[in-house]
């Protein structure tokens, strides 16, 4: 059996108040798998992103990405080689700089490619995601529902191995779930890629769903 | 009753060190991450080191050139003041250069730096942090402290060196300024007695005081704004807390380089 991609072995996440979000949490993500996330509010799903993605940190148990531990202070070598796309609500650009600059840092910053490729890259990806005229604009003229579709755009043109895509703030419109169908299917076109998806009903094709609440986590017909 | 007092005292003793060693921390982080960039690192560093240079150097040139001009000619008249009671007017350069030069220039620039730039870059940071931009940034592949932190030393270090020679000059030329309106003084003779001050002591005054101040005001008023943890009114106590502790480590440096390279 394949190496998961991704392990939580006896994971225990507090909130800021001391609530438990998990107790002693095991769950293995194995490569290649498809998972659409449900659940209701303050149920986790952005918890298991964020711990996921190693921006949590776990009050006990640990993290496995692709094998090695998240290690607090440290920056996990498969996240360092930009190989973890990360898309949370509001699309986590930096304000400061363009659709494009925001999409080529990490091709520039994580994968050495120089500025000149790596903005080609990113600018071939944001237009496909319908945000070519939008390219040379900070995220604060788009808004966030093109700041989130920007955040799918950079996650495609790193080449991410490993999709975590929070649900968008705010909504999407029909625009913004076809750009974010068709990059999401052009991923999942390798069979090694792996996608979790939270909220998701527009793209039902993804794959299995992922039931999140309660502190646990079931894939299937849920708990 | 003193028993409670050494325990507070000891506290924020401790307190301070505990700042301290996570001020160290940081800039350990930025020299090791600065060290290990690759090429294509190094290009997007400068990048954002050019911008930070435009919005510290270039956009403070207007102030420091007018703060700089009204010191340097409000030095030589308190100078003056006092030397013409004792018919010492020819040493007034000299007092001027050394004063400007060895004190006053580097310190009115890291006062200036703090106030323009320091207060943006902790603001800045809480900002970015508390959005969850950093994260993203992390998450991504894009470590923050060589992306984000590392331009801004670099970009601190050369502008308060710029802002230095640029004061320097101004505030000099200041002085001589007010000195030609009330002394038969030429302009050969003000800058002859210059050279005659400004020996390799001063320059090298200049050039610690510029490297020290350059490196500590980014890195105090990032360091703090990245403390920020949960919520927006956590930013102007941040911001606060940066430019009084950058202050205070602007004069306390200060006061060890001059006794170390004058005592």
């Amino acid at each position: 059996m394949p190496e998961p991609i991704l392990a939580l072995e006896a994971v225990t996440l507090l909130s800021p108040e001391g609530r438990a979000v998990f107790r002693d949490l095991d769950w293995e993500l194995p490569r290649g798998a498809r998972f659409q996330a449900r659940g209701g509010a303050g149920g986790g799903c952005t918890a298991l992103l964020r711990l996921c993605a190693g921006i949590a940190e776990p009050h006990a148990g640990r993290v496995l990405l692709d094998g090695a531990p998240i290690e607090p202070g440290a920056h996990h070598p498969f996240l360092r080689r930009g190989l973890l796309g990360w898309v949370p609500s509001d699309g986590g650009l930096a304000v400061n700089l363009t659709l494009l600059e925001n999409v080529a840092l990490p091709l520039r910053f994580a994968q050495n490619l120089d500025r000149q490729e790596a903005e080609r890259r990113a600018f071939d990806w944001l237009e496909r995601a319908g945000l070519g005229p939008l390219a040379r604009k900070r995220p604060a003229v788009p808004g966030d529902r093109d700041s989130w579709v920007a955040s799918l755009a950079r996650a495609a043109a790193k080449g991410s191995r490993l999709w975590l895509v929070d649900r968008p703030a705010g909504g999407l419109d029909l625009a913004s779930i076809q750009a974010a169908e068709l990059i999401l299917s052009q991923a999942g076109l390798d069979p090694e890629v792996t996608i979790v998806l939270v909220g998701g009903a527009w793209m039902p094709s993804l794959g299995q769903e992922l039931h999140i609440g309660n502190g646990r986590v079931f894939s299937g017909g849920g708990p | 009753m003193p028993e409670r007092l050494a325990c507070s005292l000891g506290a924020r003793v401790r307190r301070a060190f505990g700042q301290l060693g996570s001020l160290s921390w940081l800039l350990g982080k930025c020299l090791q991450g600065g060290f290990r960039l690759s090429r294509e690192q190094r290009r997007v560093v400068w990048e954002i080191a050019r911008t930070q240079i435009r919005f510290t150097a270039l956009d403070a040139l207007p102030l420091c050139f007018f703060t700089a001009l009204l010191l340097g000619g409000i030095t030589l008249l308190q100078v003056f003041g006092q030397l013409s009671a004792f018919g010492a007017e020819r040493h007034i350069s000299q007092i001027l250069a050394q004063l400007v030069i060895r004190e006053l220039g580097p310190l009115m620039v890291g006062i200036l730096v703090i106030s323009r730039s320091g207060t943006a870059m902790a603001t800045e940071m809480a900002g970015r942090k508390l959005s969850g931009e950093l994260d993203a940034l992390y998450a991504s592949g894009v470590d923050p402290v060589p992306c984000l932190l590392v331009p801004r030393l670099l970009g601190g270090v050369v502008s308060v060196f710029a802002l230095v020679v640029v004061f320097d000059t101004v505030a000099l030329l200041g002085g001589f300024l007010v000195a030609w309106l009330r002394l038969p003084v030429s302009f050969a003779f003000f800058l002859g007695a210059l050279g005659e001050a400004i020996g390799h002591r001063e320059l090298t005054t200049t050039f610690f005081k510029c490297l020290v101040f350059g490196t500590a005001i980014p890195l105090v008023c990032t360091g703090y704004g990245l403390r920020v943890k949960r919520s927006t009114t956590e930013i102007p106590q941040a911001v606060t807390k940066a430019s009084v502790v950058s202050l205070a480590v602007l004069l306390v440096a200060s006061a060890i380089l001059s006794i170390l390279i004058y005592a």
